[in-house]
């Protein structure tokens, strides 16, 4: 008898102890929530789920960026319940990491899926009522500054965040050698001759005014 | 007429102008008989970090952690013994609220299969990422994840580290590095005959590979993949996102090394270098897959424990500015690339940095101390990772060499300078008997790179790689040596090595040693300096009238 309700104990102090979490071999889930409303939202207004993959070739289109999202913004009604599917194709951990929610549910503000490596993981989460953008980002050293960030705006959001590949710039571009081409000579020319012309306007225009009349 | 008058006045002021522009006194002036006072300045030591903080004193004592005993630590920080306990028994075995204590993912360390029914496993899975510390962001002028290897100094490094779980950073506010990701690369224990898949799954943005340095491994694999890590012989880099398993079944015991093979002069001095220990094999033998940090081995293999009574790895490497420049000043990893395979030339360069177990002085005295009781005997492993020989210097002790480069040595050889080439790996006898040689009693005792660069930081010491090794009775229950030399506060001062703070800022010698007021200019110079130019003026006003009278 007393075998089972240890084994019990066993099974579910660890569940008990860090609740909204799973983790094995291949993924892990922090701070899952699909039924506790955030304050200020008398209901779950909705479901929606969204399909995110990570991975290197995600980054392809945006020279100079390694790991991106498939997706680098979305937009959901407030007190939505978001299921996000996360799908991992590279062969190293990626992230799926929400910052700034409320601390009363989700313990330092943040909703996370880890992917181990090849593979997927689904989880939960309900958002507040307010207008707000939300950081998505995969936090694995230097992944985010190699573009695997993304946003998510509840109610339009309250702005864009810097550095998404292909959506905003970054805080502190970076600075590339200048190559002169016809174009960009051609549109100098132009400007030379312009000055010219406003100072010989500007003499004309003295000339005429000082010259005594007839 | 007029213009001989006109050329004699211009030659009269040029001689005057150049006269007062020669004597006019410089920027420094002679003192006479007595030097200017000392200026009353007394340097800000607000941003002054305390030598010791550590929210965990709990961790120094000795332990058991789900059966796996941890011998006590009493340096201000020691290493995690959850982190032990789990890297001993597996991430696959341990329990889960050991493993949420280390930010190890679950399959970091997975040991299973006892072949020879010995008590331990012998099939070991290790899985390694490359991390990044002190790297550019586009998101702003800050360097991310931080990493500091002493007060406000924190050049850019790649580490390979244990398969983490959850954030780089310490937390969402706290941008410093996860304690997992710090340099060096972590030393790893495999035993002798066990086969181990050590997996490299690269994190980081550029390519990589692991080269087993002096392990027992074959050239190629059963199915033909390159076994030895080196991109222009065995394999093709391993490219971000990607990851390669290496299998190994080493034959012989010893101190080796394991380091990325891909731009050697570059990637292994950036940090992607790690101690490899193959250990003898015994029955019932757990190790300590991982010494994250390097330092002292809280949970030794038996046959070091059956012959030493402490066991520490000690990894000595150095930074160059010029190498991790790109990663600091890039976000764009084609120029990184660019920035380092083509614009950085090693042979321009000098290291600027230099650590003892991923830390610079102070640094080094919170989690790289050598804590010794007397009558003792310890075994250092001790790896170069530097581009230079390291000369390994004791105060107070002459070490003895057994074994080099995995290899016991025919005539070991006790003294107190042990030069180590550049990747060399040495076993080390300290032994604390106060015999006259290989101790002269207790004490807290210097042990530096003798290669005196080497004990600076960016050319600011003392930094860099000092560390000591202190007899128990010298460090206090805070793990805070009892030091009875210069005060060491001005060096947990941020400013210390930006050259902010003088040396001695605290010493009882600093009124000595305290910057020099100035010296008014020279009386003599100051007058006839004005003289000069007043003709210049004179001589000027005279010419002009004289140029508008009508000739």
């Amino acid at each position: 008898m007393i075998r089972p309700v240890l084994l019990i104990l066993f099974l579910w102090l660890p569940v008990a102890a860090f609740p909204g979490h799973r983790m094995d071999m291949d993924s892990m889930v922090m701070n899952e929530n699909p039924t506790r409303l955030p304050q200020g939202c008398a209901g779950i207004a909705g479901d929606r789920t969204i399909t995110v993959r990570a991975g290197r070739k995600y980054a392809k289109p945006f020279p100079g960026v390694v790991f991106a999202y498939d997706q680098r913004s979305w937009e959901v009604p407030p007190c939505t319940r978001l299921t996000v599917r996360f799908i991992n194709e590279d062969h190293i951990r990626h992230q799926f990491m929400v910052h700034g929610l409320p601390p009363d549910l989700y313990p330092m503000g943040m909703f996370t899926i880890e992917v181990s490596g090849p593979g997927e993981e689904t989880a939960s989460f309900i958002l507040p009522p307010y207008k707000k953008t939300y950081l998505v980002h995969c936090d694995i050293a230097q992944h985010t500054e190699h573009g695997m960030k993304a946003q998510l705006k509840v109610a339009g959001g309250d702005g864009d965040l810097a550095s998404l590949p292909g959506l905003t710039k970054p805080v502190r571009p970076d600075r590339y050698p200048t190559r002169w081409t016809g174009r960009s000579l051609l549109l100098l020319a132009l400007a030379l001759v312009t000055g010219a012309a406003l100072v010989w306007l500007g003499r004309w225009l003295i000339r005429a005014m000082t010259e005594d009349q007839p | 007429m007029k213009w001989l008058r006109l050329s004699a006045y211009l030659a009269g002021i040029g001689c005057s102008l150049l006269a007062a522009w020669w004597l006019f006194p410089g920027k420094t002036t002679e003192a006479g008989v007595t030097a200017p006072p000392s200026q009353k300045w007394i340097p800000s030591l607000s941003e002054t970090e305390e030598f010791c903080r550590f929210d965990h004193p709990e961790w120094r004592r000795a332990q058991t952690i789900e059966g796996v005993e941890i011998a006590a630590d009493p340096e201000c920080r020691p290493d995690n013994p959850y982190l032990i306990a789990a890297v001993v028994k597996g991430t696959n075995r341990v329990t889960m609220p050991t493993l949420m204590k280390t930010r190890l993912a679950m399959d970091a360390v997975v040991k299973e299969n006892d072949r020879d029914g010995d008590g331990d496993p012998d099939v070991i899975h290790i899985r390694l990422e490359v991390g990044e510390l002190n790297g550019s962001t586009p998101d702003g002028d800050f360097l991310i994840p931080g990493y500091r290897i002493a007060p406000g100094l924190t050049p850019g490094l790649w580490v390979f580290v244990p398969k983490m779980r959850g954030m780089a950073t310490v937390d969402a506010v706290n941008l410093d590095a996860a304690p997992l990701l710090r340099a060096p690369s972590p030393p790893i224990r495999v035993e002798q005959g066990d086969t181990v898949y050590l997996t490299l799954e690269n994190t980081h943005y550029l390519p990589h590979t692991i080269h087993l340095h002096g392990v027992d491994h074959p050239y190629r694999q059963a199915d033909g993949q390159g076994n030895d890590g080196v991109p222009i012989t065995s394999e093709k880099p391993l490219l971000p996102g990607e990851r390669r398993t290496y299998i190994i079944r080493p034959r012989r015991a010893g101190t080796m090394l394991y380091h990325c093979h891909v731009q050697t002069d570059k990637h292994m001095l950036m940090g992607l270098q790690g101690l490899f220990i193959v250990e003898e094999n015994r029955p019932d033998n757990w190790l300590q897959t991982f010494n994250v940090g390097g330092g002292k081995v809280r949970h030794p293999s038996r046959a070091v424990r059956e012959k030493y009574a402490q066991e520490y790895d000690l990894h000595y490497q150095s930074l160059d500015k010029e190498r991790y420049r790109p990663i600091q000043e890039y976000n764009d990893p084609r120029l990184v690339a660019k920035g380092m395979n083509r614009d950085y030339d090693i042979t321009d360069n000098e290291e600027d940095f230099f650590l003892l177990n991923g830390r610079a002085f102070p640094y080094t005295l919170r989690d790289s101390l050598i804590v010794v009781e007397p009558e003792q005997k310890i075994l250092l492993r001790v790896v170069n990772g530097h581009p230079h020989t390291l000369a390994l210097h004791l105060h107070g002790h002459k070490a003895t060499a057994i074994a080099a480069d995995g290899v016991p040595l025919a005539q070991p050889v006790t003294r107190d300078v042990h030069a180590l080439a550049p990747a060399q790996r040495l076993d080390l006898v300290l032994d604390t008997h106060d015999d006259g040689l290989h101790s002269f009693g207790q004490g807290i005792w210097l042990m530096h790179d003798h290669a005196e660069k080497s004990v600076t930081s960016d050319g600011v010491g003392p930094g860099g790689d000092i560390g000591l090794v202190v007899y128990r009775q010298y460090l206090g229950d805070d793990g805070i040596p009892k030091l009875q030399g210069m005060d060491l506060t001005p060096f947990f001062n941020l400013g210390m090595f930006q050259r902010q703070i003088p040396l001695w800022a605290r010493s009882d010698a600093w009124e000595i040693f305290s910057d020099t007021g100035p010296l008014p200019p020279d009386t003599l110079r100051v007058i006839l300096s004005g003289i000069s130019l007043g003709l210049a003026l004179g001589l000027t006003w005279a010419c002009w009238r004289r140029w508008r009278q009508p000739s």
